[in-house]
């Protein structure tokens, strides 16, 4: 047991929080202008120090070329995951590292790492704990989304290294949540669903609270979505209805915010105007966009948390859990009108609004803190591992050792032998994920295990995966003679390659990248002109009737575009993609109406 | 070989119940937990009280850590049950439809394309469902003979049982598994 100080953090993509115990009530720390929330926000200045939050957000409405906004999208990840559209919409330069990780650039000189920028970010929070508590902090608990992989909770970890922190545990951010729910029902009996819709990530996780234990029973989230993408397709509806056109950086960042600002203002009120004055030059623009207009536009992104959801319930039911008492709601994007609705259609479940959806999860992690230091008395938290651990195999197939939603601290044992006479090692790769293929998940890593030379099938080396209650893998090797376990070092491949080759790799690919990408383009866009068209003639020959006459003429007039573009020599890349997407835009009811009546056709012969 | 019935202070028996192992484990958690434990943290201990919680609250593994415990092996020479066999044949072509619907889902990329396989999904979902109602009934006979395992003089009608029931677990976790990946798509 600890008994110094420790703070919880909610390092957020949007926000970031800092709370503490006091005389056993959680608490969140104000800054020296009685700000509770900070703007994950550092911007760069010319001259001068980095700015980080309120002041930083000012610093960026000079300048949006210097300065970095939800990082957290990008820490812990690999350069060769991100999309094209992930760079574009970035709102600052990306580049790849020599080993395939994340660059920002801030001008011709300087690149930082994510995990640099939220270490400014998090020895910014230090600094307000200290100033609001006079005492100096070392260590602290910080939350990550729940669906968080190995790398990105190591690498938020390195980050508060960095800044000075240690860390005293990772936390869940929805698992903190409920915490924050559950510390004045201690004596309740429950199970809860925390519904966590961030600015970033999205995470749904199901809890048992019995008598002050908390129990995580499983999870299931996508850590690239969040009011980010809210804010994405609205702006990107803005843009379209006033035929804008290419954006540049400077107008697309001065568009997301007005996005987002329409977003919230939305919530409150049945209309808003997007305001545009002097946007090119002399030209400017008014967009007024309704509520209703608005869902219409989020409702496929909304949509995208529900099967995470459904997933998240099969996997406590076949766990034995019982019903779900209460739905709770924590994170920005759940003040969302639309998304209140929908989970209290798709669950018939009132959403439980008890919790401050900025505030909950770092008022969770503050209770953490309190645990681990002996400030709150009688709350154990449980959780589980939210992605399956595994190694290759022949074939590259992935072999499951640990699987998702299996309860933390775990280990698991495999034998390896030497399949040669000799062999002195043998490399495994590590894997973490859901898929069947090996290079459809996330590679962890490899490790060499070392073999007493010998006849094949002599050597037998027991290697232990042990997840500590960080969710963060350590490979033990057990020593047979002496019987002593020694960590095996869990190499990240991208690192060990010759700089100047990986650099001449990296160019090369760039060259080819631009070469390729018009036909790469084309051959997406075709493909799916390929999947709708035919489905389209289909789907009206099934269930045309029911459709409003308006309605097909849009969709028909829509397919014979796409159809004109697919002969159309020279290739249009750019305008098939377009047409397409009004094609599969026009086919949106058309498509939710097969649904329909697919389930209610099944159910009935039930 | 750790006696994970030991771990968590339950008796040595088939018949325990997935609820008592819950609060034995509950028990055991709230002692030793690192968190909350006086003494220098100790993972090892907790991760003993997490492995044997899952190993004993499912029938399947709880049977074969109890024959382990006992010296005796699965017997893999046994016959299969016409029961057994007659529940394979059936779900064999339900998972290669399941396969064959979720690679379709997974490919298509627009909303129409998959609500044209929203009918197939539907209909595939319902006979797993099927099976897996049948899978838990099977199981259920099984389970139901414990006490009888318990009592016999040797162990091979518990062995022949736990052959069954590896079957069946192996089939129900595809099954589940296929249900899972339905709802992703």
């Amino acid at each position: 047991m600890n008994e110094e100080l420790i703070i919880g953090i909610d390092l957020g993509t949007t926000n970031s929080l800092v709370g503490v115990v006091d005389s056993g009530f959680p608490m969140i720390l104000a800054d020296e202008q009685g700000q509770r929330l900070t703007p994950s926000v550092v911007a760069f200045p010319e001259n001068g120090q980095p700015l980080v939050g309120r002041e930083a957000m000012r610093a960026a409405n000079i300048s949006s070329q210097r300065s970095v906004g939800s990082i957290k999208r990008f820490i812990g990840r690999r350069f060769s995951q991100l999309s094209e559209e992930e760079i574009h919409e970035a709102g600052f330069p990306i580049e790849s590292s020599k080993n395939d990780g994340i660059l920002v650039r801030i001008d011709e000189s300087t690149t930082l790492s994510p995990e640099q920028v939220s270490a400014l970010i998090l020895a910014r929070l230090k600094a307000i704990a200290e100033a609001a508590l006079e005492e100096t902090v070392s260590q602290a608990v910080i939350t990550v989304p729940a669906y968080f992989s190995n790398s990105q909770r190591e690498a938020t970890k390195r980050a508060a290294e960095s800044a000075g922190l240690t860390v005293a545990r990772i936390v869940n951010e929805p698992t903190a949540a409920a915490l924050a729910y559950g510390l004045d029902k201690l004596e309740e009996n429950q199970t809860v669903a925390v519904y966590d819709f961030g600015g970033g990530t999205f995470d749904l996780s199901i809890l048992q609270m019995r008598n002050g234990l908390f129990e995580v029973i499983s999870t299931a989230g996508d850590t690239q979505l969040g009011g980010d993408d809210l804010d994405r397709v609205i702006l990107e509806k803005v843009a379209s209805e006033l035929a804008l056109g290419e954006l540049t950086p400077d107008e697309y960042a001065t568009l997301k915010a007005l996005a987002r600002e329409a977003k919230e203002a939305l919530s409150e009120s049945e209309e808003h105007t997007l305001r545009l004055p002097f946007f090119r030059g002399e030209k400017s623009y008014e967009f007024v966009l309704s509520r209703s207009g608005m869902e219409a536009t989020i409702a496929p992104i909304v949509e995208r948390t529900r099967s995470i959801c459904q997933r998240a319930f099969a996997e406590a039911k076949n766990k034995g859990s019982g019903e779900v008492d209460h739905l709770i709601l924590v994170g920005g994007s759940t003040r969302v009108p639309l998304v209140q609705r929908q989970l209290e259609e798709w669950f018939a479940l009132p959403p439980n609004l008890s919790q401050h959806p900025d505030e909950a999860v770092a008022l969770g992690a503050a209770i953490q803190a309190g645990i681990l230091c002996g400030r709150v008395r009688n709350v154990v938290l449980v959780d589980v591992t939210p992605l399956s651990l595994g190694i290759e195999t022949f074939g590259g197939l992935m072999n499951v050792i640990i699987p998702r939603n299996t309860t933390i601290p775990t280990k698991a044992g495999e034998l390896f032998t030497n399949a040669v006479d000799g062999q002195e090692s043998m490399a495994i790769r590590i894997l973490q994920g859901e898929r069947e293929l090996s290079k459809d998940n996330w590679l962890l890593g490899e490790i060499h295990i070392p073999f007493k030379p010998g006849r094949k099938g002599s050597a037998r080396v027991g290697v232990q995966f042990a997840l500590d209650q960080n969710g963060i893998l350590e490979v033990l090797v057990r020593d047979t003679e002496t019987g002593e376990d020694h960590v095996l070092e869990i190499r990240d491949s991208a690192v060990d390659v010759d700089d100047e080759a990986v650099e001449k790799m990296v160019t090369e690919s760039i060259d080819h990248a631009f070469d390729d990408m018009n036909e790469r383009v084309w051959t997406e866009a075709k493909l799916k002109s390929e999947e709708l068209l035919p489905a389209v003639a289909s789907a009206l020959e099934l269930i045309g009737e029911e459709l409003p006459g308006d309605d097909i003429e849009k969709i028909r007039a829509a397919a014979a575009e796409v159809s004109r573009l697919v002969g159309k020599e020279p290739h249009d890349a750019v305008a098939l993609k377009k047409a397409n997407q009004v094609l599969d835009d026009a086919t949106q009811t058309l498509a939710a109406l097969l649904i329909d009546m697919a389930y209610s056709g099944a159910s009935g012969s039930d | 070989m750790t006696n994970l019935f030991d771990v968590l202070d339950l008796p040595q028996s088939l018949l325990v119940e997935p609820s008592s192992v819950d609060s034995a484990w509950d028990r055991a958690t709230r002692s030793q937990h690192p968190d909350v434990s006086e003494s220098e943290r100790d993972d090892a201990a907790v991760s003993d009280a997490n492995q044997a919680r899952s190993v004993l609250s499912d029938p399947t593994s709880r049977l074969e850590h109890w024959l382990t415990l006992r010296g005796v092996e699965a017997r893999r020479d046994q016959s299969i049950s016409p029961e057994l066999m007659d529940l394979f044949t059936k779900l064999n072509p339900v998972l290669t439809d399941a396969d064959s619907v979720i690679s379709r889902l997974q490919k298509a990329s627009t909303a129409l394309a998959k609500a044209m396989l929203a009918k197939e999904a539907a209909n595939v979902q319902l006979r797993i469902q099927e099976i897996l109602g049948k899978i838990m009934a099977m199981k259920l006979a099984v389970t139901e003979r414990f006490e009888e395992f318990e009592k016999a003089g040797d162990y091979s009608s518990a062995s022949e049982g736990l052959g069954q029931l590896k079957f069946l677990k192996k089939w129900e976790q595809q099954g589940q598994a296929k249900l899972i990946a339905l709802l992703g798509l």
